[in-house]
């Protein structure tokens, strides 16, 4: 019998694989003009809303533990930024205890391409874009005001250390997500998971010790702006978990792409 | 060099499932529950399917019908049992075994929902690496077999039912698999639609000498398309041979039909291992006037149905 050889599917493979479903998906979006708009419209007003309240709130109280108004925009940008991959790249995450349920899920294993890639790819959200544009300029208006060198190491940095941030919210939606292999209600942990995207945006040390252990080391949302802001904005004492970020960023990651996939082996596959 | 593209030996597959109970209580109690059921999908199943062969995989709803094709294309392992796809355990090997396969199942599409087909064909064949030359082959190969213009540029979500099957059974073929694995692929279909279907996965097996294995409970589709039947039922296969062989294996029926002196149709189904039509003639005769005869063959349904209604001992 001729074996065939598996074929060989590298970075690249998967990199023009997604481009190509990111350009055609974004084609038929835009063929949805008012829909496009809409949402678009939607979003700016919802990140104009939460700034403004961010301003008012922040504005009036000029220093929080240290933290200083520019200090504490600059927080909210970074973690703006680094909270939009998740809206953005991963957010077929929200359909899949839909898919699982119902069946349709079989379809991604049938492709000789990674189960995770090929579902997470089939959803790109421009929503999360506005976001983005709205992080980005806050955050550059911030590290102006604080009068953090413009240096290639410093750039360069803030690249390295944003990516890596984003990677904690999008692992722990994975992980939240891939629970709908085992349990039926995990619509809940998925809500409540996201929601603790709210606390990104605050220094971790003006919650009490507890929090700030199970922020740390539990559910990890200390890591997606405080720790890695502490790098640009305190450079003189910055914590060793600040420069470790990355790594446990990327660990954290794999285990939970690991723990998808792992849902994905035990379930049965339900529905004829 | 052997024929045999599947191989399953001994095959079985179980699920565990949970006894659930009623209401707030019954459900905080399943959470530690041991209470288990055991539903053998498949079991004791061993079969062989030889190359270029269309299989109509058969059997009544619950048989274990997709379940097993579903070990076949490596989404499920077997509790029990060895199985071999060209060669390869599909469980263990999935996406080797992915490359080799198509699959469709019957409403539930693979297509981007928002692509225009071509637009899917194209990632499909980026996906499954094939050569610009073979893809432009089989498209042409398409275009003859079916006609493509009027759904190769709509979005798979304005497609009616007809053709996105359509589609999707194309999507399965589009990188040239050795086997193509259809669940209930005409379900749902009008008749006009049906007997495209069948027309297009015959001409896709005769061109390219695809293995098919096919279930569905229409059995136009099986006279349509298979030599070869296999049936299972509560998991266990009951029946592997070829079609005709069939209507002998389970009694040949044939149904007599005569026009009385009065005009009126009487009807006899004549079991001819037991008695002949002839016998059941001269009976008739000893007391009535025979105006006109019919004789006809039993269906592949009605045959399928006696099966299906426990009648395999008949
Ligand atoms: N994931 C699962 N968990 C539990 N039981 C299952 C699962 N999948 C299938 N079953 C059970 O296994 C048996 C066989 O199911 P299967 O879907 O293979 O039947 P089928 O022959 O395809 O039926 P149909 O003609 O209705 O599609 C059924 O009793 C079904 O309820
Ligand atoms: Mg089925």
């Amino acid at each position: 019998m001729e074996m065939k050889t598996a074929k060989k599917r590298g970075l690249s493979f998967y990199l023009s694989i997604y481009k190509k479903i990111l350009a055609q998906d974004l084609k038929s979006k835009m063929s949805y003009r008012a829909d496009f708009f809409i949402s678009t419209f939607g979003m700016v007003l919802t990140n104009i809303s939460g700034f403004i309240t961010f301003i008012i709130l922040f504005h009036n109280f000029p220093s929080v533990n240290g933290w200083d108004y520019h200090h504490m925009l600059f927080l909210y940008g970074f973690s703006l930024i680094a909270l939009t991959p998740v809206q953005c790249f991963f957010d077929n995450n929200w359909n899949l205890r839909f898919m699982v349920r119902s069946g349709d899920f079989i379809k991604y294993c049938f492709r000789p391409i990674n189960v995770f890639f090929y579902f997470i790819s089939e959803v790109f959200d421009v929503k999360g874009l506005g976001q983005f544009v709205f992080g980005l300029g806050t955050f550059i208006y911030a590290w102006a005001h604080i009068g953090i060198p413009v240096t290639v190491v410093t750039v360069a940095e803030a690249a390295i250390f944003l990516i890596t941030a984003s990677l904690f919210m999008i692992a722990l939606m994975n992980f939240a997500a891939a629970t709908c292999f085992w349990i039926i209600n995990s619509g809940y942990v998925m809500v409540i998971m996201f929601r603790f995207k709210d606390f990104a945006k605050y220094p971790s040390s003006i919650f009490n010790s507890v929090f700030r252990f199970i922020f740390t080391f539990l559910i990890p949302i200390a890591f997606v702006a405080y720790y890695p802001s502490l790098v640009f904005v305190t450079p003189d004492h910055v914590p060793l978990l600040s420069w470790l970020s990355p790594f446990i960023g990327s660990l954290f990651f794999f285990l939970s792409y690991k723990f998808w996939m792992l849902g994905v082996r035990k379930y049965d596959f339900t529905g004829s | 060099m052997s024929n045999e593209v599947i191989v399953m030996k001994n095959i079985s597959k179980q699920f565990k499932v949970l006894n659930r109970h009623e209401g707030l209580k019954g459900s905080i109690q399943d959470l530690f529950s041991r209470d288990y059921k055991i539903i053998k999908a498949v079991d004791d199943v061993s079969l062989t399917v030889n190359k270029g062969e269309i299989i109509g995989y058969l059997g009544p709803n619950g048989a274990g019908k997709s379940t097993t094709i579903k070990i076949m294309t490596g989404v499920l392992e077997p509790s029990a049992g060895e199985i071999f796809v060209d060669g390869r355990m599909p469980y263990k090997d999935r996406t080797a075994n992915s490359e080799n396969i198509g699959v469709v199942f019957g409403q539930r599409s693979q297509l981007w929902w928002n692509l225009p087909l071509i637009e899917s064909f194209n990632l499909l064949r980026n996906i499954y690496l094939v050569p610009e030359k073979d893809y432009r082959n089989m498209l042409e190969l398409y275009r003859s077999l079916v006609d493509l213009e009027p759904i190769l540029h709509k979005p798979v979500r304005q497609m009616s039912l007809g053709q996105r099957t359509l589609s999707d059974i194309l999507a399965a073929f589009l990188h040239n698999p050795g086997i193509v694995f259809l669940d209930e692929p005409t379900i749902g279909l009008d008749v006009s639609m049906k007997a495209r279907i069948r027309e297009l996965i015959r001409g896709l097996n005769e061109v390219k000498g695809t293995t098919v294995i096919l279930t569905t409970h229409d059995m136009g589709d099986v006279d349509a398309l298979c030599k070869r039947i296999i049936i299972i039922d509560k998991g266990r296969k009951i029946y592997d041979n070829d079609i005709e062989h069939l209507k002998s294996y389970f009694g040949s029926y044939r149904t007599l039909r005569m026009r009385l002196g009065d005009d009126s149709w009487v009807e006899q189904v004549i079991d001819e291992k037991k008695t002949d039509v002839m016998h059941v003639m001269q009976e008739m005769q000893k007391e009535h006037k025979i105006k006109d005869i019919q004789l006809q063959e039993i269906s592949t349904e009605e045959v399928i149905r006696k099966i299906y209604e426990g009648g395999e001992s008949a």
